[in-house]
C-alpha cells in the first residue's frame, strides 16, 4: 500500500481521567503532584491535575504506530508541549503525511483539546519496507 | 533578579558531563503496566516496547537542585526521541543522561530557564537504542 504526500492518519480519540493519569504516573515513575493531586495542581495556578507530556507522546506515538502497523519503522519522533490539558476531557489525536522520498516518509501529528486547540505538535520520519 | 545569572552559569558548568541514570531490564510485566496506562491495546507491545516507553526505565531529567532556585515549578517543553533498535522483553538497558544545552528567555511574562537533556539507551550488546532529548522549563 502506498502513501502519498496530504494523507492523514486515522484519527484517535483519547479519554484521560484522573486514574489513568495515577496509572501513567506510576508506569513511568513520574510523581509530580500536579498530575494527580487537584489542591497542588490549583495551588501552583493549575485549573486541575494536567496530562503528563509524555503520556500525550504517547498517545501520539499510538497514532503513528496504529497507522504504521508492520509496513515501516518509526525512526524519530518529536513532540512540543504548546498548552495543558485537564484530566476529564477528550483528548484528540491527529496527522498527515507530509513528505514522501523514497522509501522515507515524514509526518505531521498533533493532539488537538475539546475547543481544538492544538495543545501539542509534533513531527514522525518513517523508514517503509521496500 | 541578582541570583539569576549565578544559577545559569553554575547549571551551563554542568554541559556535557555524563551521568549514570540507571541499568534496566525491559520487563513484560512493566511492558503490560505501561501499555495499559497509555491505552494502547496494541498486541505487539507484549514483547517489544512502544516509542516512548524508555522513559519509564530511567528519569528522563537530571535532579539539578540549583535549577529549583530558579522559577516557581517545571514545565516540559518537548521530547525527541530517536531510534536505532528495537527494544525488547528482556534487553538489558543502561541509560546515561547528560545537560545538552542551559539558556534563559526573558519574555513579556517573566523569565524562563531552558535546560535540555539527553538520554542515550544503550543496550546489552553495547548497541545504543534510542536517544532522548527533552527540554525542560523552569518558570
Amino acid at each position: 500500500m502506498s502513501v502519498t504526500v496530504g494523507e492523514e492518519l486515522t484519527e484517535l480519540v483519547k479519554h484521560p481521567t484522573t486514574r489513568q493519569l495515577v496509572q501513567y504516573a506510576g508506569a513511568q515513575g513520574d510523581f509530580y503532584e500536579i498530575h494527580y493531586d487537584q489542591a497542588y495542581a490549583q495551588s501552583v495556578g493549575l485549573p486541575g491535575v494536567i496530562l503528563h507530556g509524555l503520556l500525550k507522546a504517547a498517545f501520539l506515538g499510538q497514532l503513528v504506530t496504529d497507522w504504521l502497523g508492520d509496513r515501516g519503522t518509526l525512526k524519530t519522533f518529536e513532540v512540543s508541549y504548546r498548552g495543558i490539558d485537564v484530566a476529564g476531557r477528550p483528548y484528540r489525536c491527529r496527522g498527515r503525511v507530509t513528505k514522501v522520498d523514497g522509501d522515507q516518509v515524514e509526518l505531521e501529528v498533533w493532539g488537538e483539546d475539546s475547543d481544538g486547540n492544538r495543545t501539542t505538535l509534533g513531527t514522525a520520519t518513517l523508514e517503509m519496507k521496500g | 533578579m541578582a541570583t539569576t545569572p549565578s544559577v545559569v552559569d553554575r547549571l551551563r558548568a554542568r554541559i556535557g558531563v555524563a551521568v549514570p541514570l540507571s541499568e534496566a531490564t525491559v520487563e513484560a510485566g512493566h511492558l503490560k503496566r505501561f501499555a495499559e496506562a497509555i491505552g494502547d491495546p496494541n498486541p505487539r507491545w507484549t514483547s517489544e516496547a512502544p516509542p516512548t516507553f524508555l522513559v519509564a526505565l530511567a528519569p528522563v531529567s537530571l535532579h539539578l537542585a540549583e535549577a529549583e532556585e530558579y522559577g516557581k515549578g517545571w514545565l516540559n517543553g518537548g521530547n525527541r526521541f530517536e531510534y536505532f533498535e528495537p527494544a525488547n522483553v528482556g534487553d538489558r538497558i543502561t541509560a546515561t543522561g547528560r545537560v545538552a544545552d542551559v539558556y534563559e528567555k526573558i519574555g513579556s511574562s517573566g523569565s524562563l530557564l531552558f535546560i535540555i537533556f539527553e538520554t542515550d539507551y544503550v543496550n546489552q550488546d553495547g548497541r545504543t537504542v534510542a536517544r532522548l532529548r527533552g527540554t525542560a522549563i523552569r518558570r
